[in-house]
């Protein structure tokens, strides 16, 4: 009876769709989250009949001949890149991206990391860096004595002193695209690595090469959609019940077979 | 065993084998751009010799691949594609191309569309299409034109098989056309939709429930015919 196993790839499979769903509702406010979404693919088939292969003494050909699947796997769990809200928070070092681009951090060990997470803080000496304490690329430091700080589009960082009308410019926050963003690997802590499958980061300032601008004081929230997620929730969750209905009544047949004598 | 037995031997066999396609039915309504699977059972009969009459057994010999239109499921993925009405998608894969109407395309690292097991996706030329790197919102319209800032600079490919029953599956949603292909003169593709599965559940439950009792009224003949001959045994060995 390959339908019980074949129905067990099924339930397999809604159970991870139901788990990626609860991955996402519970980034729902998280500040950068893309909602992931599992895809599936069905598995190889068993080839029964040939087409063109005789079926009665008469020569009759078939057709098309039978071929019997063997039921699903998971092809991906993908990030559906997507522009979250932006919230407002009136943070100076808070920054929303518009449009494509991650920020560049630079891990303890030397390594590069993406995130969209913009909640940028201080360091004691001045430095920025993002909510894990990792500095933000290009290493922008802001003076002690400086009064305000002003982000623009481009992201150039302005620092204004008391005494002085015009502001000085710190530096400018670059941003990276991939040709690929949904092969990024996801290292938690709303990170992620470069992969073979993302291709390599391409670094420009904001506002070219089709990257996205910044805008200070806001925060992209979570792309999670509440309502989309539900609905594939109720889908799931039936998907997984037909499935085990499938087992129960492969289930019986094999008990009638036995019941055979 | 005579043929009564046989010919319910051939019945309970072709349901099982049915029961395998509704399990697979099932186990892929959650897959997108699948087309469901159905079995046609054929009477095969063998001519009788001289006065003995003939038999008739149940095969089921052919396969019927479902051109249903699946539901739309708006993803809002600016590379996520359905097609509307028919025509497939042509991916290229080690063995050849293939077709599918699994729409869930991202650029790969070279910025080539690809589906989620890798392969590329050709074009109406049947080339590879190339998504440029600095392109911002890539917007394509209902014949499958891909553009970026108001520049067009693809076209997503729509085909068909010359005789659909040149079509057979193979993993991972794709088919695979043994004879000619030709373009789909009128395509509508959807940017930021998925087909679903075209597999309609209550159907498939229905039918199950349908080929479990037909199972068990072949497994009660077997029954009957056992206890026939049995009898028969019992009343000429006496």
């Amino acid at each position: 009876m390959k339908s019980l196993h074949i129905a067990a790839t099924g339930m397999s499979a809604q159970q991870m769709r139901v788990d990626t769903i609860a991955n996402n509702l519970a980034n729902m406010s998280t500040t950068g989250y893309n909602a992931r979404r599992a895809d599936f693919a069905d598995l190889h088939y068993q080839q029964f009949a040939r087409a063109g292969a005789i079926s009665a003494q008469d020569g009759t050909v078939l057709p098309t001949g039978v071929q019997l699947g063997l039921g699903v796997r998971p092809s991906s769990v993908s990030m559906q890149v997507e522009q979250g809200a932006s919230g407002y928070t009136g943070g100076d070092l808070d920054l929303a991206i518009e449009g494509r681009g991650f920020l560049e951090v630079v891990l303890p060990d030397g390594q590069p990391a993406y995130t969209r997470d913009g909640a940028l803080h201080r360091t004691g000496d001045g430095l920025i860096v993002n909510a894990e304490g990792f500095e933000v690329v290009p290493g922008i430091t802001i003076p002690d004595d400086a009064r305000a700080l002003s982000i623009n589009a481009e992201g150039e960082v302005y620092a204004y002193f008391a005494g002085q009308v015009e502001p000085q410019l710190l530096g400018q926050i670059s941003l990276v695209g991939f040709s690929n963003e949904k092969g990024l690997e996801a290292m938690g802590s709303n990170l992620f690595l470069e992969s073979a499958a993302s291709g390599p980061p391409v670094v420009g300032a904001p506002g070219t090469d089709g990257l996205g601008t910044l805008r200070q004081g806001y925060l992209e929230e979570s792309s999670v959609d509440a309502v989309r997620e539900m609905t594939d929730l109720i889908k799931a969750q039936r998907g997984y019940e037909l499935n085990s209905k499938i087992i129960t009544a492969a289930d019986q047949m094999l008990a009638a077979t036995t019941q055979v004598r | 065993m005579d043929n009564a037995s046989y010919v319910t031997l051939t019945r309970m066999s072709g349901l099982n084998r049915e029961m395998q396609v509704i399990a697979h039915n099932v186990a892929n309504s959650g897959t997108s751009g699948f087309r469901r699977e159905g079995l046609i059972f054929s009477e095969f009969v063998r001519g009788g010799e001289g006065h003995e009459p003939s038999i008739s057994m149940a095969l089921g010999n052919t396969r019927q691949t479902s051109d249903l239109q699946g539901a739309l499921a708006q993803t809002g993925g600016a590379f996520d594609m359905a097609i509307e009405g028919e025509g497939y998608f042509q991916v290229e894969t080690a063995a050849g191309p293939r077709l599918t109407r699994a729409g869930s395309f991202t650029p790969n690292e070279a910025g080539e569309l690809v589906n989620m097991d890798g392969h590329r996706l050709l074009d109406a030329g049947g080339a590879a299409i190339f998504v440029p790197p600095d392109a911002g919102q890539i917007a394509m319209s209902r014949d499958g034109t891909l553009s970026s800032d108001g520049l067009p600079f693809a076209q997503v490919g729509l085909v068909r098989p010359a005789d659909p029953v040149t079509l057979s599956r193979a993993a991972g949603t794709l088919f695979e056309v043994e004879g000619d292909i030709e373009p789909v003169e009128a395509p509508v593709i959807l940017q930021g939709f998925l087909e679903e599965s075209n597999v309609n559940p209550v159907m498939e439950l229905a039918r199950m429930i349908e080929v479990q009792r037909a199972y068990e009224q072949g497994q009660r003949l077997l029954d009957r015919e056992d206890e026939r001959i049995k009898n028969v045994i019992q009343t000429l060995g006496r």
